[in-house]
């Protein structure tokens, strides 16, 4: 798994603009807001709880398309199939990738935006905790998602119709600050119930 | 010596029969051609054949030994796909280096595009390059594995003479070391290899 770990980050880093657009996307999203509903420091620091989680399934919604269907679509998934049989490990080489590549950014920054939102640091400490939970679920949603819909070419629409739903419980809990067990338990059962469709989905493509 | 057999193979792709009682055998240093028109299975049976299907009727044998059953067969063969498996954003090198990753082999690049006498591509973006080259260096991928059989789908579309000549060289190269060579081809080829199916 290690190979494919290190394949897939290199080449992340190879085309390393798309996380450093990913990361834009999620500072223009939280920036953009305020603009509409006001300034107000207090305003602004409730309005933050929710739209880093806007910004956050708008990121990962967004480079779905990267977990499986580039290598789809360019026959390296043939290769990787091939050299590493237990769909398990690609998939949860995959998960590994997409959140270090797309997700660990945008925590990184989370400092920063917290201060610009006047976000408490008791506050920012729980909001992180909320974050770091729910994105793994985030994750593990869209990278099912993805593989069971390899193959279909521009479903991009059909692919938020499936996935957006599926982010209201984490969008639901993720902005009670309290609420982060809640998140880890609702991703761990994305975790089981990825794992199951996704080797299913990449059985369907290889079938 | 190594030996691959197919016997009674049929395989549906949904409802449709696509391979019908194929039967064949081919020993080391043997080529095999499958032709055929578009659609009528090539691909599907090199896909069969590499392990990818595995829901079909009849058995495939490596060696006497059910390559369904057998978890090392993935280390025997090398399948280079009508998709070229490469990354349209990247150079030719940093393509190299992930297929080096995935194999796990280390090769100098610059004697490996000397294959195809490509040396000058190295840096060059994938996107930029011709079919014909893009082909060319998706078959390097051949390089990486010491593999006993290939299986090349449509591996002469898109190359020139001098292109092709060259793959043919290396298929007789690796043929003369013990290598089994399937390939699926719509041009004739019975000059150069005269084992030949239709299907």
């Amino acid at each position: 798994m290690l190979a494919l770990l290190k394949r897939d980050l290199y080449l992340a880093l190879y085309s390393s603009s798309s996380f450093f657009y990913t990361s834009s996307f999620f500072v223009l999203v939280l920036i953009i807001l305020p603009f509409l509903f006001g300034t107000n420091n207090v305003q602004l620091q409730v309005l933050f709880k929710g739209i880093i989680w806007i910004g956050l399934s708008l990121s990962i919604l967004l480079t779905m398309e990267r977990i499986f269907n580039a290598d789809y679509e360019d026959g390296n998934l043939d290769i990787i199939i091939q050299r590493y049989p237990s769909l398990e490990t690609i998939i949860i080489s995959k998960y590994i990738t997409h959140w270090v590549v797309y997700c660990l950014p945008l925590f990184i920054i989370l400092p920063i935006l917290s201060f610009l939102f006047y976000v408490s640091l008791d506050n920012f400490f729980l909001i992180f905790l909320n974050l770091l939970f729910g994105s793994f679920g985030m994750v593990f949603i869209v990278t099912f998602v993805s593989a069971l819909t390899l193959g279909a070419k521009r479903t991009i629409f059909l692919k938020a119709i499936i996935v957006i739903p599926l982010f209201v419980p984490f969008l639901i809990f993720g902005t009670n600050l309290e609420s982060w067990p809640i998140l880890l338990a609702l991703s761990m059962m994305s975790f089981v119930l990825s794992m199951y469709v996704s080797a299913y989905g990449l059985r369907l493509y290889v079938e | 010596m190594n030996e691959l057999k197919i016997e009674d193979l049929t395989c549906y792709r949904g409802e449709n029969l696509v391979l019908k009682d194929l039967n064949t055998k081919l020993k080391s240093g043997e080529t095999l051609v499958i032709r055929g028109k578009n659609g009528s299975g090539k691909t599907t049976l090199l896909r069969v054949l590499s392990n990818f299907i595995k829901s079909y009727n009849g058995k495939i044998l490596f060696n006497d030994q059910n390559i369904i059953e057998d978890a090392n067969y993935r280390y025997f063969f090398n399948f280079v796909c009508q998709k070229n498996s490469l990354k349209d954003n990247l150079s030719v090198k940093n393509n190299l280096k992930l297929w080096e990753i995935i194999y796990q082999k280390n090769i100098s690049y610059s004697k490996l595009l000397e294959d195809f006498n490509m040396s000058h591509l190295v840096e060059r973006d994938v996107a930029s390059l011709s079919d014909g080259q893009k082909k060319c260096i998706s078959l390097l991928r051949l390089n990486f594995t010491e593999s006993k059989i290939w299986f090349l789908d449509e591996p002469f579309v898109f190359l020139d003479e001098e292109n092709s000549q060259i793959l043919i060289q290396k298929i007789k190269n690796f043929n003369t070391n013990n290598g089994i060579v399937i390939i699926t081809s719509n041009i004739n080829l019975q000059n150069t290899f005269t084992n030949e199916i239709k299907i």
